[in-house]
């Protein structure tokens, strides 16, 4: 399993995203060991905050650019220390917003605050640059020469988030990755469609939001009657809004970050139990 | 000029809340938009140069867009040419009164019509009957909601959020009233028999044709109309009077454009490789023909249309309305076409109704209709950035000051802090120590500002005691 690239170790800069850091840094902390168990360096550039897509996706553009310059400051510094070494980012959706929409986000604020052509096109150019070197987690993951770890016919359900599978093109990688983990994969119906949450809407128009997270739970019903013991995806904010529709309908449906479904199976046979236990989000001092 | 659409003048959480308890609608338009969005994507897989084919259309499409104005002066010329008249309107109120005058130089009483988006923007069944005109619609869909009296719900299958049952109880009630023998049973044959029987005594007694249009070929002078069912072919041939109307933006060049477009609306649409009929309109009746109007009007309606030629927003006028967009929506599968209080509802609705008004309609539909799947954009067989274009238009929203300043005010302090370093950590401070006061069973139950609508229907788990920056500082802080 300790893989390592060309002889040296590679250094993963960490893009943990707010909403992780804030609400369930276990997960983050189970991506750092996934990281750390394959021979990786995995740094985490204490600078960062949030990639601003809340603000962007709402139509406050200068607000999201102010964010966003600050985003890319801080992993440029961190990328600069090291030619080889990448942005590992714990969600699809905030990935996306960073090599998608920052370059012309950052050209266009540039030239409303007043700046010349060239200021704006250097913001561009440097978005495109740190851009370039982010991936999301497990299409990292994917890449790595892993041992196929025994099935420990755990049946998972994953969601796959919308700006992960159309921004990013990332549609089946993360299943795979969770078949040779071990885990088995009960589809969902209607995968492709989204789970209501996109961002603030989810609080500014929640019935409609609550409509669609239900919609999804529904098709989340019938994975659960073909044997799914869990839900997972590689994109938190979806997760965060379907557990929480759970937990409010106090269904206690296990709902994890699919970077902690990955370390418990490095760490040994996964049984339900551990998977549960995990979900419930015990918190440590 | 700005363009004039109607609107449904009920507030948007009332649209909203009839639809979302009206769960027959909900039901029926849940299984109509997968069925046709699964419809396109195994035509697609079963048909290798499909893409070839989509990518040739949205050449063509942008192509005749930019030459606009040269294509419609060939086609006027043409149309003129083999006896047709051409009139430009620029508004819906232009283009009423247009048709009106027609209509009351012939002294029409009764019109059919085949489906037709652009009359549902002018509401001119309205405005005929206003004026003293019966109205009689020969599309299905179209024939079944005017029974109703509703207004589409779907661009391409205007009735989709009908079930059988409604419809039978429709047919029966105008079985009624015309004294005829209502449908035999529920069952759709039965159904379709019924209408073709009724709209079979409609086309015979029209004196006035109304058609749409889906594609303009200018080289000929050509409205081109395609359809499932044929009634275009008996609105177009049988009464001695014809008005076509038709947004510009149809317009294509030369018949191999028209080869290249004309199969995209079905195919995207319904998954089906060419519509079951083709019906092409060229002149008026020559001596030596038997079939076609007298007398043929075109009607090109601008309504706001040309004003977005040379903006980021061209691309909108690709659009070929095939309802793609609709069926993959998310939010349309919820609420369904009424919801949106426009005539052009879904993502493609979002987008033109405040960019064909100026924002003077509807300006809630780019917020509070989306949630930015990118669905849409992934949909449309044109290329239509419609995911981009809601972005732009929310924040064009911002610039003109039409949100809530509360709401403006919350993403300002928000970008502040979080900003810097030191921002972001003492707002999460700040959020773990009010959050005590909204915790409920280890959960936050309710919150005040912004993220209140969140916790209507769902809870979240509290800031965590240790996030994850200060368990990076206290475990790892000094290797770095």
């Amino acid at each position: 399993m300790m893989s390592e690239e060309e002889g040296r170790s590679q250094t993963l800069q960490l893009f943990a995203t707010c909403l992780i850091d804030l609400f369930r840094p276990q997960a983050a902390m189970a991506a750092v060991d996934v990281m750390e168990r394959r021979g990786a360096t995995v740094e985490f550039p204490t600078a960062q905050t949030c990639c601003g897509q809340f603000s962007y996706n709402a139509g406050y553009h200068r607000e999201a650019a102010d964010l966003a310059r600050h985003w890319v400051a801080v992993f440029d510094a961190a990328l600069r220390r090291d030619s080889q070494a990448r942005v590992i980012a714990l969600s699809g959706s905030c990935a996306a917003m960073v090599i998608r929409e920052y370059p012309s986000l950052l050209y266009h604020d540039a030239l409303d605050r007043g700046d010349s052509v060239d200021e704006a096109e250097r913001w561009q150019e440097r978005a495109e640059r740190v851009g370039k070197r982010v991936i999301e987690f497990t299409e990292w993951l994917a890449h790595e020469a892993t041992a196929e770890l025994p099935t420990s016919g755990i049946g998972v359900t994953y969601h796959n988030g919308c700006h992960m599978r159309r921004m990013l093109g990332i549609t089946s990688v993360p299943e795979t990755v969770l078949q040779s983990h071990g885990f088995s994969i009960v589809p969902m119906e209607e995968a492709d469609q989204c789970c209501g949450f996109g961002g603030t809407y989810s609080m500014t128009e929640w019935p409609v939001s609550t409509a669609i997270a239900d919609q999804k739970l529904q098709a989340l019903g019938k994975s659960r009657e073909m044997g799914a013991q869990c839900l997972t995806s590689a994109d938190f904010g979806c997760l965060a809004h379907l557990s929480g529709r759970l937990s409010r309908r106090r269904d206690p449906f296990p709902v994890v970050y699919i970077a902690e479904l990955i370390a418990l199976a490095d760490r040994g046979p996964v049984t339900v139990e551990a998977v549960q236990q995990m979900a419930q989000h015990k918190e440590e001092g | 000029m700005d363009g004039q659409l109607p609107i449904d003048t009920r507030p948007w959480p009332v649209r909203r809340d009839a639809a979302l308890h009206d769960q027959t609608m909900q039901q029926t338009i849940g299984v109509v938009t997968k069925r046709l969005a699964n419809a396109k994507v195994t035509a697609y897989a079963a048909y290798p140069e499909a893409n070839h084919w989509r990518q040739r259309a949205v050449e063509v499409k942008r192509q005749s867009i930019r030459q606009l104005e040269e294509h419609l002066a060939t086609f006027t010329q043409q149309v003129e040419s083999h006896g047709g008249k051409v009139h430009r309107a620029t508004t819906a109120a232009d283009a009423i009164q247009t048709i009106l005058e027609v209509a009351q130089h012939h002294q029409v009483r009764s019109v059919i019509k085949t489906k037709s988006m652009v009359t549902e923007e002018l509401e001119l069944n309205r405005a005929l009957e206003n004026a003293g005109i019966a109205v009689r619609e020969t599309d299905l869909g179209e024939y079944i909601i005017q029974l109703a009296h509703e207004k589409p719900s779907h661009i391409l299958a205007p009735a989709l959020h009908k079930n059988r049952e409604q419809i039978h109880a429709l047919f029966d009630q105008d079985a009624l009233v015309y004294h005829t023998e209502p449908p035999a049973s529920e069952d759709i044959v039965a159904l379709t028999q019924y209408a073709r029987r009724r709209l079979r005594e409609e086309f015979l007694a029209a004196d006035m044709g109304v058609t749409g249009g889906n594609f303009l070929v200018a080289e000929t002078g050509t409205v081109v109309l395609i359809t499932n069912e044929g009634n275009a072919d008996m609105v177009t041939t049988l009464p001695r009077l014809l008005v076509s109307v038709v947004g510009v933006e149809k317009i294509v060049a030369d018949w191999s454009g028209l080869i290249d477009v004309i199969q995209q609306p079905a195919l995207s649409g319904v998954g089906q490789r060419l519509s079951s009929y083709t019906t092409l309109v060229s002149g008026t009746r020559g001596p030596d023909q038997w079939e076609g109007p007298d007398e043929w009007h075109v009607v090109l309606l601008d309504n706001g249309r040309t004003q977005l030629k040379d903006t980021p927003f061209e691309d909108v006028l690709s659009c070929i309305r095939c309802g793609a967009c609709l069926n993959v929506c998310p939010v349309f599968r919820q609420v369904g076409g009424h919801a949106y209080g426009s005539v052009y509802p879904g993502p493609i609705g979002i987008v033109e109704t405040p960019l064909l008004t100026n924002f003077e309609v509807l300006p809630e539909l780019p917020s509070a209709l989306c949630t930015l799947c990118h669905a849409c954009g992934e949909a449309c067989p044109m290329n239509i950035d419609l995911p981009g274009h809601i972005v732009q238009l929310r924040q064009m929203k911002q610039e003109r000051h039409m949100n809530a300043i509360g709401v403006t005010r919350s993403y300002r302090w928000w970008a502040r802090f979080w900003a810097t370093p030191h921002g972001y950590r003492r707002s999460m401070r700040w959020a773990r120590w009010g959050q005590w006061w909204f915790v409920r069973h280890g959960r936050i139950q309710s919150a005040p500002g912004l993220a209140g609508g969140w916790f209507k229907t769902r809870d979240m788990p509290p800031v965590a005691s240790m996030t994850f920056h200060e368990w990076w500082d206290r475990t790892r802080g000094k290797r770095q």
